[in-house]
Formats: C-alpha cells, structure tokens, sequence
C-alpha cells in the first residue's frame, strides 16, 4: 500500500511484515507503546498504522481488550481459498490475453529464480512464489483485481508460514510455473486459467492438511 | 507569552516574506496579529541549532544549541527539541529542518549501497572522459536501450540484461538507480526497467527523469544514484524527527529545507533527498539576509567545522544553475551557490611538515571542551608546560579520548583498535603516550578510520576557540586549560602568545578574504609562503592585505555589506570586513540565523515539459511536436498548440506539487526557453509560504 505519511509507511510495512512472517503471532496481544519503542518510532504513526491494519484484517481492534492480531481459523482458510481459486484463474486467463513482452520477461526473470533457489530455502522459495503470483495479477491489467489480490495475498501469506516449516510442494509448483508461463506465452486462455486454478487448489489442499491435524 | 509577541510586533516596511522565493512573486501578506509559532531547526557538522521564530513579527523568541552528533542526527535534533524553551507546543504551527545530513552522508561514504543501471551509455565514451569514478556508486552497469535527440528509440531495451543483473546483485545493495540515455525526451526505458526491478524484487527503484529533466547524463546518473543511497537516511531522519516532535506534543507540518534554500514537506523530502544537498548553508544565508533585511549582501557563516559564503542578489539567495557538487560528485541538483572552505572554530592548530602553522582542515574538540569534561587533562596540561623544552611537541596536546563505549565486539575489526580503546577506557590519552603503548612511531601507523567514522573514538587538541577562552572572548569553558595548552605551544615554537595569537587571526582573516576573493572572481589563486614569489597576483593579494609597498597602495573594496553568520562570527569577521573595506552587520540573533533560515524559505515546486519534434526517419522532415512531462507524453501537429499544451501542463503540475508540499496559496510562474533545434524547455515555478497548521483543528490526541 502506497501512504503518504512517512513514518505511517513505514510503520505499516514494518508491522504487517512481522504479522505475516508469524514474528507477531495470530491472537497475539498488541500493546501499540511497546510497538512504537521498538520500532523507535512515535506512537501516532504506529496508531495510524495499526488501524490500516485492522482494515486489512491483519489486526483486531476491540473496544474491552485492545489489539490483536489476527486469529486464523480453518473456515478462514476455506473462504480465503475460495476466493483465490475463483480470482487467480481470472487474472491467468486475462493475463495470457493482455501480457505483454516485459511481462513475460518478469514472469521468466521469476520462474527461473524459483528453479535456481535451493530446494530447502522455503522462505525464499515462498517469496519468488508469492511474486510470481502478483506479476500475474499485474499481467491481467486490471486495477481491481491488483487490490483484491493483494489483501488475500496478505491474509493467506500468513497461511504459508504457518505451513512453511512442513511444507514440501515447492518442486512441483516449479513445473507448475513453467507450465504456466508457456500457456501465457502462447496466448492459451483456458489452459492457464486451469494451470492456476490446479495450482492453487493443490496448494490450499496441502496446507489445509497441514494445518488440520 | 501572547502579550509578549503583542508587545514586540515588528513594524519594518518591508516584509521579507515576500522577498525571499527565487522568483520575485508578491505574496498574500496576511499579516496576523497574534503570534503564530514556528520552529526551525538547522543541523551542522558542530552545532544543531534551533529557533522559536513568530511567523509574522519575525521576532525570535527562543533559542537553543546544542552539540550534533554526527553518527545520528537525530540525536541533536531531539535535545532541541526536549531544550528549547517553549510554554505551549501545541501553538507550534510548523517545523522546519535543514539538515547536513546528505551531504555528509555522502561525503563520509555512509550512504546506502546502490546498483546504478545504464540504458543507453556508451562505456567506451564514459571511459575515454574517464567518468566512471564519478557516477557516485561503484556498482554501475550498461545495458542497451535509451532514445536520441528526438525521444526515438534509439536501441532496443535489454530487459533481459537487467532482469539477470538485478536478480543476481539484489541482496548486495539496497537501492536501485536507473537512468537512460535521453530520458527526460522520452522516459518509456525507465518506466520499463522500473516496472520489470519492482517485479521481482523488493528493493526502492529511483528513476533518473524524475530529479532531473537537464539532459546532462552523467549528471543525472550521479543525481538518481545519489538520491538512491540517500533515501533510507532520511527516512529514518524524519521518523526521528516526528518521533521528537511527538514527544514534546508538537502536531505540525515537518518541512526540509532544500539545496537552494526553498522548502519541501517532509514526505517529498523523503522521496528526493538528493535534493537536501547544501541545506544547510543555503539556510544560514536565506536566515542572513532575513534578519538583516538586505537585499544585497555577502552572507558569511563560520561554524564549528566550515566557513561558508553565498551571495544574496536582489533579495534572493544566488542559486547555481550548473547542479550541487558534493564530495566531488557533479550532480543536476538545484542549489545555493556556495563556497565552502574547511575553518572554524574548532579547526585543529597543527604545524605542518615543514614544521608552520596550519589552522584546519580538521575539526576537533577544542582543549577547553575536553578539560571541561575531563578535569583531569587541567593538570596534565599543567606537568606538560613544566616539561624541559626537549620532551615538548605541539603532539602532546593532540588528545584521544572514547566517545562511547563500542558496544557489540563486532564494532572493533582489528587488534590495534581493541588495545587503542583498551588503553583510552581511563580517559583521553595524548598522541605520543598512546603511540608508545602500541609500540608505534607515527600517527599515520594507526588506522582510526573506522573507530572516527563511527564516532566511537575523538580527538582533541589545540583550536582557536581555545584561544578565545584564553582572551576571554568566550568563556564556555576551561579558559586555564586552554592557557595551559597555548603556552605549551608557544614553548615549542619560542614565539611570544600574544604574537601567536595575533598570527592565527590575521591567518585566520587571510583565509577568509581569500576565499571571498577567489569565491567572487571565479578565479584561482594559490598562496605560496615564499616571499620572493614574483606572481602579481600573490602580490597584489598580499599588498592589499598587509599594505607592505611604500609606494603602491592596492585594496579590496567589497560593493555589498557583509552579514556575519555563526556564533565566532562578531569575533572573526571585523578583521575581515576591515580588510575587505566594506560594513559589517550582525544582525540580532545572528548566531542562530541557520535555524531561522530554516524557516524562512518559500514552499517552491518547479515543473518542466520539453517539447520538441517530431521528425521522420530520415531525419529531414517534422511530423509533429511531442510534449513531455516525467510520465506524460502527447504528439501535436502544429507546435503552437504543444507549446499551449505544455504552458498549461506545466502550470497545472507545478501548482499541484506546491499544494502537496505544502504551500499556501502558491503563485505560479511560467517560463519558456529554446535549447534550440526546435527543442523547447517550459519552466512553471511555484512558490507559496508553508502553509502553518490551523489551530483548532482536529485534535489526533496523543495517547
């Protein structure tokens, strides 16, 4: 999100880093002082920050109990997921109408870098993933769709992390993202709307299971 | 507090408000009756100043200084703003910053890593002018691309090339610049790479045609990397600052005050920090001939660390078209024409190799200070003066002394600076007790780079502001210690104090008026020491100093009166003035005019859209006329209606940017210039007074 306040900005980058990486876990308590000291920083930016948040659905903001961040539930899982298999095949769809040369050259940029990260480097496998991802919402040239995605993005990558210590899909998906940029590349609507739609049902399939136990 | 201002309103004819944007505009003069609080904050090299100014009787109702500390200026700027005697911060309607931050940053190699891209250069070329050095960053990288004379497409993009490059360098910097080949004509290369870099990583792209639309490109290359390295720097500046203000309950508009002296809001000054290049100086000048209310001057600040000199015209600072230089740097920013020369107060008083006095270039904590703080140094001094002469050198009186404590082991890369702070953990230490600790010769075995770098470690030694306490012109500090420690001097160059002294200040006013002198010529002249020189203009320079002919009498004679900048500034500057035969003004509160500086500028936003033609392949014939803005390009048949176009574009533009950095009520003017070839630069200047928080607003409640 792009905000006009400098240190707002930075609070709110800062705090939904640490949200989504898992450092501030789900349910965890959040006193917005101690917040701002650590991040050396005043206590009004961070406010105005939090409450950004909570419009992401990041943090939760109740009149009796303060803040907290975000609990993740497993029908949350199933609603974010459901909107992700409906929208991404979309954006797939549209992107393998409107992408254009640059597009396909990120999009190449990214798979390779996925296919050269080591097997074992979840984290960073996780975020050339998740940019892939977003160039192919921004291939799809739809400025909505850029906005939906991005606040599922931000809800279902606390998902992956909670996941990410067990999860072992990565290897697959690189074939998936191949596959992906070659129906694109040939203009195949169908093919790469199904592509992602697979992809990313086969991977809320295995967190779910990870995360069911 | 309110009846005092009532009390003091200022009631000079002129209002200096309206004289002080680059362009000579006639602002809305509201003039307020009740006080209307604004604070300015100039942080230097030595001092961090700060003034509670009312806005509108320009009366200075409070002031404060204290010491920066150059590892975190913000450091500095929160004891000001916790110092500063103000009864109510919520009446503070705006804050205003300027700020060496930048330029040091650049000057001591703190600024962030960053991969410079370049669409279009030719190595070869860059090499053959050998230009390389000069891009700012060691991390530069050519690739295909960039546009002609005529913003066509001059060579594919090689997105390919930077999409691999910035994939394989993106952990090892922290910012990307990007700048093409003719980019102000025609930016699409640029707007390409910067969408393609933000694909696929995370880190801050600057784009080189929007700081620059001069089409000097390896000034815009060092402009974009520059901005690039700088942007954290002042990120994390402003947070701090808002973090201060927010302590002391100030809810105003944060400004940052810009290398021609004219003001941004805090959030443009984040995205352009290039631009906050010689803040500070262009303040002191801005707050010179604010306090003074002349329209021409020479304006002269001496601080701790530099003496500075700018030149006010017609009620304005002069600006350089040519772009600020910094630490060698050329770079396309718009700036204060500045002279600077390394002597101040605390300029260190050594002898050179050949064994002469030397005031400068370093700057160190004068003896007083350090005795002050250390009693202990009194009465070394003392046994160092009853020393026979043959154990004595002026080294004695260079201290060491630990700053802080260096905290992680990681601070300390080698052996040396571990035992170096080891032997400093029971005070300062004078350079040869230290040098026979770790068994070395010379100062130059010991590498303290790093150690003063990041201030864990200082030096002290002899200044001339010692030798004011001396001659009880200034009495901050340990004057007996700074006796002590001249008469140590004194002893080992047999002079007598008295002429010692007198030989530093008429030294010290030489430098001065030789810097004025070669400052307003533009020329060169280097002092040699040999008297039997036979260069006229060494002669005459000194002749006209020292009036030694019998017969021929020379003189400088300076036109404009002098403001005198800068607390040591009463004391320098007579001598100067008498030498230079010209008046001598100090206006009241001169020695914080930096901080008043700060908030005496303009809020100005300046906009330019390039037209030129649209010609065919062949070169010969003109299709049509494109206007070009930063991210706006259209085509036009005649160029009559592109030249409309563009007026209209570029008074629209530069009035939205004034508004969004916080001007009131800004007054647009619009410029055209021919670059010839049928190539037109349109110029929309506008400038507003910052716009002040409203009282009584909305209240965002500081929990």
């Amino acid at each position: 999100m792009e905000l006009v306040d400098v240190d707002t900005q930075h609070a709110y980058d800062r705090i939904r880093e640490a949200i989504i990486t898992l450092e501030l876990g789900p349910g965890t308590l959040v006193n917005e002082q101690e917040l701002a000291e650590n991040l050396r920083m005043g206590a009004v930016p961070v406010r105005e920050a939090l409450k950004l948040l909570a419009h992401d659905e990041l943090i939760v903001i109740t009149p009796r109990h303060g803040l907290y961040v975000a609990d993740i539930s497993l029908p949350d899982l199933e609603q974010i997921s459901e909107v992700r298999f409906t929208l991404e095949p979309l954006c797939a769809g549209l992107a393998a109408q409107r992408a254009t040369a640059d597009d396909l050259m990120v999009l190449e940029a990214l798979r390779k870098e996925q296919a050269a990260t080591a097997p074992g480097d979840n984290r960073r496998l996780l975020d050339v993933d998740h940019k892939f991802h977003q160039a192919i919402v921004r291939a799809a040239k739809n400025k909505y769709l850029i906005r939906i995605l991005e606040h599922f993005f931000g809800l279902s990558q606390r998902l992956w992390y909670m996941a990410l210590p067990r999860l072992d899909m990565l290897p697959t998906s690189v074939a998936e993202h191949l596959s992906m940029v070659e129906a694109i590349k040939h203009r195949d609507e169908e093919r790469a709307r199904r592509i992602m739609h697979d992809h990313v049902k086969a991977f809320y399939d295995q967190v779910r299971d990870i995360l069911n136990p | 507090m309110l009846k005092a201002i009532n009390k003091t309103i200022d009631n000079r004819h002129l209002n200096p408000w309206t004289l002080l944007s680059a362009e000579s505009i006639t602002l809305n003069t509201d003039r307020h009756s009740r006080g209307t609080l604004v604070l300015g904050i100039d942080t230097g090299g030595t001092y961090t100043d700060g003034v509670l100014l009312d806005y509108y009787s320009h009366e200075v109702l409070a002031s404060h200084k204290s010491l920066s500390t150059k590892r975190d200026f913000s450091i500095g700027i929160e004891a000001v703003i916790r110092g500063i005697q103000i009864e109510d911060p919520t009446a503070i309607q705006m804050v205003s910053v300027s700020t060496t931050l930048a330029t040091n940053a650049i000057a001591e190699g703190k600024s962030k890593r960053v991969a410079l891209l370049l669409i279009g250069y030719d190595p070869e070329l860059i090499a053959s002018f050998d230009m390389q050095g000069r891009f700012g960053t060691p991390h530069y990288y050519y690739f295909d691309g960039g546009h002609d004379l005529y913003g066509r497409e001059k060579t594919t993009l090689d997105l390919p090339g930077i999409l691999a490059k910035v994939g394989e360098i993106k952990n090892d910097v922290d910012a990307v610049a990007v700048s093409g080949y003719f980019s102000p004509l025609n930016p699409e290369h640029e707007h390409r790479a910067f969408d393609a870099i933000s694909g696929i990583c995370d880190l801050p792209v600057v784009l080189g045609h929007q700081l620059s639309t001069k089409l000097g490109s390896v000034e815009r290359a060092t402009t974009a990397a520059l901005n690039a390295s700088l942007l954290a720097v002042l990120k994390e500046f402003i947070i701090a600052v808002r973090r201060a203000m927010e302590h002391r309950r100030i809810r105003a508009p944060l400004m940052v005050v810009r290398g021609d002296g004219t003001l941004m809001s805090d959030e443009f000054a984040a995205k352009t920090p290039v631009e906050t290049i010689h803040s500070g100086p262009a303040a002191s000048a801005i707050g010179g001939r604010f306090l003074s209310h002349l329209d021409q001057a020479l304006v002269i600040d001496i601080g701790g660390t530099t003496t500075d000199i700018a030149l006010v015209e017609n009620g304005h600072v002069a600006v350089t078209e040519e772009g600020a230089t910094v630490a060698d740097y050329k770079t396309s920013v718009k700036a204060a024409n500045l002279f600077s020369i390394a002597l101040g107060g605390d300029s260190h008083i050594t002898l050179d190799s050949e064994n002469r006095i030397r005031i400068g270039p370093q700057r160190v904590t004068p003896l007083a200070y350090l005795a002050d703080q250390y009693p202990r140094i009194r009465s070394n001094l003392k046994a160092l003066s009853q020393r026979s002469d043959v154990h004595l050198s002026p080294d004695w009186l260079e201290h060491w002394y630990l700053l802080r404590d260096p905290v992680g082991a990681d601070w300390l890369h080698t052996e040396q600076e571990r035992k170096l702070v080891d032997s400093l953990a029971e005070g300062p230490r004078p350079l040869p007790e230290i040098l026979t600790h770790l068994n070395l010769y010379s100062k130059v075995q010991i590498d303290t780079e790093n150690l003063m770098r990041r201030e864990i470690i200082g030096t002290s030694g002899l200044t001339p502001t010692d030798l004011l306490h001396v001659e009880e012109r200034h009495s901050a500090w340990d004057a007996g210690a700074a006796k002590l420690a001249m008469d140590v001097f004194c002893r080992c160059l047999r002079y007598d104090p008295a002429d010692f002294r007198e030989h530093i200040w008429l030294k010290m006013t030489e430098t001065i008026v030789h810097a004025v002198v070669t400052f307003l010529s533009g020329k060169k002249l280097t002092l040699s020491s040999h008297a039997r020189d036979t260069d006229i203009g060494q002669w005459f320079f000194r002749n006209s100093l020292y009036d030694d002919h019998p017969q021929l009498k020379t003189s400088f004679r300076l036109q404009p009166p002098l403001i005198g900048i800068g607390a040591p500034a009463a004391i320098f500057l007579n001598s100067v003035a008498e030498k230079l035969h010209c008046k001598l003004v100090l206006p009241t509160h001169h020695e914080v005019a930096n901080a008043v500086g700060a908030v005496a500028g303009s809020v100005m936003i300046t906009e330019e859209v390039l037209v030129y033609p649209q010609v065919s392949g062949d070169g010969l014939e003109v299709l049509g006329y494109t206007v070009q803005t930063g991210d706006h390009r259209e085509v036009y048949e005649e160029a009559a209606d592109a030249l409309a176009h563009a007026r209209a574009m570029a008074r629209e533009r530069a009035l939205g940017g004034a508004l969004r950095s916080g001007a009131d009520n800004p007054q647009v003017i619009v410029k055209e210039h021919s670059d010839g070839l049928d190539t037109f630069r349109i110029r929309a200047k506008a400038v507003g007074k910052p716009r002040l928080m409203r009282l009584g607003g909305k209240d965002h409640g500081v929990g």
